[in-house]
């Protein structure tokens, strides 16, 4: 049986810049720090390493990968050759979806926490949702807040999370 | 890409052509020099040119002989003459050739009053700038503000001339055009990468942050600075962004410029690491050659003169642009759209009392929140087509008895927009009536609905950006809940401007502004694209000093073009430059 591979759209990540990068304490040696973008198990891409940065690397490097429909976020994995730097999440719906048009170019900037869930840097790209259309493959749950009367506030987490973040209606 | 975004640590930020908005620490030598002398980092010159038609014809034999002049008003309501045209002789439809130059200043209204005369022949042959204008006669004046001139698409705006009970007769008077061009340099920029090596340790326990500061030679012998960079940790050999110079800044290519290295300190006191001498040619030239300068370390400890150092700067990067100016964008049809959020918390006191900060004063005086509202909206409502401006309270119980944290000024279940700065004024004092104060002070739904409606506008065009003004008279009381919407809103073409009132400690407040550098953190681990918030406490203000009201506006700009640029978003409808 042919197995029918679940549509998806492309996105278009450009890796920008990293701040305050350090492994092991330490910032990294030279010539080793690069990124990755996953959007599936299966799905993910990178950057090459930044020749001078350390732990302010910039590549400017832009990814395009494909997107799953059912795909709630993307994310992003910084490295130092084989050690992982950190890691973020970044829901879907910070770059597409309710009130931003498609095809809308968002600059989006997210924390990195490492494997022990420690704050360790920052990670600025820009991302683009190259699909023709429709925004059926961003899970969108905003709802538009009525007018003049108060709507009911979702109570934020309060705590620290590494894996999937909480995306919550305005 | 990427001049959106800044750096972690204190008051790092850099200040250029494209970067964030300036940092406006307390001991920000670059803005505070500025305002000091008046000088402003993004003032725009512009010339008017200026003709008429229909103008009265006062000469018996022949046709009136017409000069224009041009007065500014200033803040104390005097008008200062600030040019004239030339004669010309025989014509009720001149085109005058001479052009009036003004500095364009985006946060005063600053407004204009035109007089059209008609000179006596026996005076033609006298310079134009001797003629006595009670001796002349007089054919009719306007007025209008410099940003209703610019904000018009040709930048070009016709006025019917008037009457001031000097002429006889009634009848038409004529109409005066009134056109704005930039000075095209203003548009000229250049991209520097610059790098230093080898900089001598000036911190104890680790190493230097080093940032330039570069600063051009002024005709009294000093210096003015006119950018730094942004602060590189713990390094030295350091690598800068690109900072952009505008030959506004830099004036000619000549120009001496004074490049100095510093050790960021968290209390203020930069320490100077070195310093250079260059102009931007040499600087050209150190590019192309791929040289190096060395600095200059000033006198230290027992040494009295200065001595080349062994640190060295290198240009990586050098890249004359043209950019879109400001004016570029307004005059295109680029507009700032203005919405307003005011507290209703029970810290203001019951609107009755003469202590209260909603007091409404019936003699005229107007409150903090009348003031803040006027002085923002005076200056923004010109570059706001359809004057139509969102209003909203905050904190307050409206008369269906619950506590709204946004509810519409006007009273209105389901219209947020009022018209004109006279609108929200109106709505302000109804809604005093009819809403009970209470608490507490959030800010995040109002923030919400501004960045709903600046995100929604995207759909339709990116020609939008929305400036919403919040004044409060108190410390907001959830504060991760107000740096997730801020975060959340940080891509959007949406700046805020938070006015506090009152005697507030507002220290925590600032830490909306993110000008001491760390940039704010949603809880979900977005961290904000861009310093969108600028807070200012409203104090007193003396007479003759810049409003500190003033001093938030003139960062939008820069705001403005920040967001454009990073985009690539170009002015509509205009030569590629």
């Amino acid at each position: 049986m042919k197995d029918k591979t679940p549509p998806s759209q492309p996105i278009e990540v450009t890796v920008i810049s990293g701040e305050g990068l350090l492994i092991n304490r330490k910032p990294p040696t030279k010539n080793t720090v690069s990124v990755t973008v996953k959007t599936g198990p299966f799905l993910s891409c990178s950057t090459g390493v930044d020749p001078d940065g350390r732990s302010f690397p910039s590549w400017n490097e832009r990814i395009v990968i494909d997107l799953p429909e059912q795909a709630r976020f993307i994310t992003v994995e910084a490295r130092s050759g084989t050690g992982l730097i950190g890691s973020a999440a970044i829901p879907l719906t910070d770059f597409c979806g309710g009130c931003l048009p498609d095809g809308y170019l968002s600059f989006v900037s997210y924390r990195l926490r490492d494997a022990t869930g420690e704050k360790n840097g920052i990670l600025n790209l820009s991302i683009r949702v190259k699909g023709g259309g429709q925004s059926s493959g961003c899970a969108a749950s905003f709802s538009k807040p009525s007018m003049g009367v108060p709507g009911a506030e979702a109570k934020p987490c309060a705590g620290v999370v590494t894996g999937i973040p909480v995306s919550y209606p305005y | 890409m990427g001049q959106c975004f800044s750096d972690v640590n204190g008051g790092k930020q850099a200040v250029g052509g494209v970067a964030t908005a300036a940092a406006s620490g307390p001991n920000d030598a670059v803005d505070h020099f500025f305002r000091a002398r008046g000088e402003h980092s993004l003032c725009t010159q512009i010339e008017l040119s200026l003709s008429a038609s229909k103008l009265l014809d006062l000469d018996y034999t022949s046709k009136s002989d017409p000069m224009a002049v041009v007065y500014m008003k200033r803040r104390d309501g005097k008008l200062e003459e600030i040019g004239r045209t030339e004669v010309i002789l025989n014509s009720l439809d001149p085109t005058w050739i001479q052009k009036i130059n003004i500095t364009y200043q985006f946060e005063v209204v600053q407004t204009l009053i035109l007089h059209v005369y008609d000179v006596d022949s026996k005076y033609h042959n006298l310079p134009v700038k001797m003629l006595k204008l009670q001796d002349q006669d007089f054919l009719g004046e306007t007025t209008c503000a410099v940003s209703e001139v610019v904000t018009k698409r040709n930048r070009s705006l016709t006025l019917n001339l008037h009457n001031t009970n000097r002429i006889r007769g009634s009848g038409n008077k004529g109409t005066l055009t009134v056109r704005a061009d930039e000075i095209v340099t203003s548009r000229n920029a250049i991209e520097l990468k610059f790098r230093c090596s080898s900089l001598e340790n000036k911190d104890t326990f680790s190493k230097s942050d080093p940032f330039l500061r570069i600063s051009r030679a002024s005709e009294n012998g000093g210096y003015i600075p006119i950018c730094k960079t942004e602060v590189v940790n713990n390094n030295l050999n350091p690598t800068w962004k690109p900072l952009f110079l505008t030959m506004q800044q830099f004036m000619s290519k000549e120009n001496p410029l004074l490049i100095e290295c510093f050790d960021f300190n968290t209390n203020g006191n930069h320490v100077l690491i070195g310093k250079v001498q260059k102009s931007v040619a040499e600087i050209e030239a150190l590019h192309q050659s791929r040289a190096c300068a060395n600095l200059i370390s000033p006198p230290s400890g027992f040494r009295h003169h200065e001595k080349v150092m062994k640190s060295q700067i290198f240009v990586d990067g050098f890249v004359e642009k043209q950019q879109y100016s400001f004016l570029d964008y307004i005059s295109s049809g680029f507009e700032l759209n203005f919405m307003v959020a005011v507290d209703f918390t029970a810290s203001n006191g019951i609107p009755t009392s003469p202590n209260s900060l909603h007091y409404i004063d019936h003699s005229g005086r107007l409150n903090a929140y009348q003031q803040a509202i006027m002085e923002v909206g005076e200056v923004i409502q010109f570059y706001d087509s359809d004057r139509r401006f969102p209003a909203w309270g905050f904190g307050g119980k409206t008369p269906n008895g619950s506590i709204s944290h946004c509810f519409n000024l006007n009273g209105s279940p389901t219209d947020f927009e009022v018209e004109g700065v006279e609108g929200i004024m109106a709505a302000y004092t109804s809604a005093l009536h009819n809403v009970s104060l209470s608490g507490p002070t959030l800010f995040g739904q109002v923030i919400n609905k501004a960045a709903d409606i600046a995100g929604h506008s995207l759909s339709c065009n990116q020609a939008k950006y929305y400036v919403l003004l919040i004044i409060t008279d108190g410390v907001v009381s959830d504060l991760q809940e107000t740096i997730n919407s801020v975060v959340k809103a940080s891509d959007l073409p949406l700046s805020i401007l938070i006015v506090g009132v009152g005697n507030a400690d507002f220290k925590e407040m600032e830490i909306l502004d993110a000008d001491n550098g760390r940039r704010l953190e949603s809880i979900t681990g977005r961290v904000a694209t861009r310093d969108i918030v600028q807070f200012v406490p409203m104090r007193e203000v003396h007479a003759g000093q810049i409003s500190v009201v003033q001093a938030l506006l003139e960062e939008l700009p820069s705001q403005f073009l920040s967001y454009m640029r990073c985009r690539d978003v170009k002015p509509l409808n205009v030569p590629q430059l």
